[in-house]
């Protein structure tokens, strides 16, 4: 090997990061200063110590949205992982016409989440809604009922919408996983009398690693810091019981309450890091073994 | 039961697993088709007349009624708000790609430890959901006067996807062959040149990727375009739809629903054309790493 000067395709990392550093890094690091001032936004900030920390915990619609986000998260991101990985077990294989079932799959995952919720507001309204008439043309109008009038069944409509929009999303990434994996090991697995149970938990589940990594650690973070899907489906009713921490950071930053919103923030980001480091943690020490 | 075809199981005899083939047959179709309905019901409101109820007569059957495009055309401004989506989503792309791709190829290329540790920095800021530096930010963008803006929008959106980026375009240019660079070395090439000339052209699979994986959720930023473009002028498709829609409070849905229907149609077209790209790209290295 010849000696190489030292040339400029070294710093080609630099403009990526200085951007990154400025509208990201730089506010973060701010953020976690602010997150302890009375900040409005406009004023000057007063450094009030662990106040807004202390508000939030004293708060119950604060404590309500934890809980929604946290159940929220419990129920969309296994349910993602799993209906995802099903539809590509299902389109992992040559069959006519796959490449347009790919496509129908993935399509409700490039619409706004805004125009989806509005679709699925229309289906689900009570008594004038599409699935009302479906039933009452079945007969049976009293199997429909004021789902989204209720905690328990709004947030079940929510997780149930956001798994059937994004699960393409999670599908096409576990596809792409299991194209990586050798048809030579089934028939291996199958020569060796193993039944499809086998195969799936010895072969396939441990080569998938990588790809439910990818998506289960995604599919947390999305969830943990859902908003639009939310926004549009319930706007956080009745009340503000389906609230989630996101649209409660919102509203709080534009009730002149900055200061405080950004300590919600951080608060968001200790719940997301916990999961997500376990998890990668969990994944990680598995592949090892 | 229907997976077990995959393994063509021992002992199985061809008419079972013709049922079974069939079977798989149906469930994808009636997968598919869930996931278009509501596209499908979406196009049936847009064209019912503005008096008719939705549940009068056959509701599938629809009046043909397009006067509601031209209407919810010019009411909403909505082709305004799909030129800045357009605007701010080709200007993100393009910073995404440019920046992330070199920064890619410095850090696969050049192992020193500043491109380790701005690596490193990236991968754990993938982890911090971009809500939590929002508000912060939000006093960032007051003092560059960039908070209605399209540009301003555009960094953050950039921003956001960044990291991803730089983490799919290492992963695919680690997995490329060192000979090509160093014979474009021997030929005379400087390093920068080999970028640009040979690895750039290289990357179209993870551009592709990249472009599905970002694009669609840049077109359709909600979360941050509440905060940061809120003069009308300045509106995206998500920000203009609802506060049209908010109007209406779910009254005129034949014209709400035509509104969707143009805001969707460049981004199904757009993702008609890359759609084909998308596995090669997620295939081909982008997951590898």
């Amino acid at each position: 090997m010849k000696s190489r000067k030292i040339g400029l395709h070294q710093f080609m990392a630099v403009p990526a990061f200085a951007l990154y550093a400025v509208f990201f890094i730089y506010p973060l690091l701010k953020g976690i200063g602010l997150c302890f001032t009375d900040w409005d936004g406009i004023k000057a900030a007063h450094f009030v110590g662990l106040r807004n920390f202390i508000d939030f915990f004293h708060d119950q619609r604060a404590l309500s949205d934890i809980r929604t986000t946290v159940l929220f998260t419990l129920g969309s991101a296994p349910l993602l992982n799993i209906v995802g990985l099903v539809y590509a077990l299902l389109m992992n294989s040559e069959f006519r016409g796959k490449s347009i079932a790919r496509m129908c799959i993935y399509m409700p995952a490039i619409i706004s989440p805004l125009i989806m919720g509005y679709i699925w507001y229309f289906l689900l309204q009570p008594g004038r809604g599409f699935l009302y008439h479906f039933f009452d043309g079945l007969g049976h109008p009293e199997w429909f009922g004021n789902w989204m009038g209720n905690y328990k069944s709004a947030l079940l409509v929510i997780v149930l919408v956001n798994v059937w929009q994004y699960a393409g999303m999670t599908m096409v990434i576990y596809l792409a996983g299991l194209q990586g994996i050798s048809r030579d090991l089934y028939e291996a697995a199958r020569i060796d009398g193993a039944r499809w149970v086998d195969g799936f938990l010895h072969v396939t589940l441990p080569l998938l690693g990588p790809s439910i990594r990818i998506n289960v650690i995604t599919n947390i973070i999305g969830s943990l810091s859902v908003f639009d899907i939310v926004m549009s489906l319930t706007g956080g009713g009745p009340g503000y019981q389906t609230e989630t921490l996101s649209i409660y950071i919102m509203r709080m930053c534009y009730g002149s309450k900055t200061g405080y919103s950004v300590a919600v923030a951080i608060i968001l980001f200790l719940i997301v890091l916990i999961p997500v480091a376990a998890s990668s943690w969990l994944m990680r020490k598995k592949e090892e073994d | 039961m229907t997976f077990r075809i995959m393994n063509e199981g021992k002992g199985m005899d061809i008419e079972m697993k013709k049922i079974l083939c069939g079977l798989r047959y149906l469930i994808i179709i009636m997968i598919s088709l869930l996931c278009l309905a509501p596209f499908g019901i979406l196009l049936i409101l847009a064209l019912n007349t503005p008096r008719r109820n939705f549940y009068e007569g056959n509701m599938f059957v629809p009046d043909f009624y397009f006067q509601n495009f031209p209407d919810g055309w010019k009411q909403s401004q909505i082709g305004h708000a799909m030129l800045n989506s357009g605007l701010i989503t080709a200007g993100a792309i393009l910073l995404i790609v440019i920046l992330g791709a070199m920064a890619g190829y410095a850090v696969a290329r050049c192992k020193n430890k500043f491109n380790q540790t701005v690596y490193l920095i990236f991968l754990c800021c993938m982890m911090v959901p971009g809500i939590i530096n929002t508000v912060p930010l939000y006093g960032l963008m007051i003092r560059l006067h960039a908070v209605n803006t399209l540009w301003g929008m555009t960094c953050v959106c950039a921003t956001l996807a960044i990291p991803q980026a730089v983490f799919v375009f290492t992963g695919f240019i680690r997995a490329l062959p060192m000979e090509l660079e160093e014979a474009a070395v021997i030929d005379g090439c400087s390093q920068m040149q080999v970028f640009w000339k040979i690895i750039l052209p290289l990357l179209k699979p993870s551009v592709s990727a990249v472009v599905i994986l970002n694009g669609f959720g840049i077109w359709n930023n909600y979360a941050q375009a509440a905060f940061f473009l809120q003069d009308r002028a300045k509106h995206n498709v998500p920000q203009a739809l609802s506060i049209y829609f908010q109007q209406f409070a779910g009254a005129r849905w034949n014209i709400m629903a035509a509104t969707a229907v143009i805001a969707i149609v460049p981004v199904v077209i757009v993702f008609l054309l890359f759609q084909k790209n998308l596995m090669r790209g997620l295939t081909d290295g982008a997951l590898k790493g």
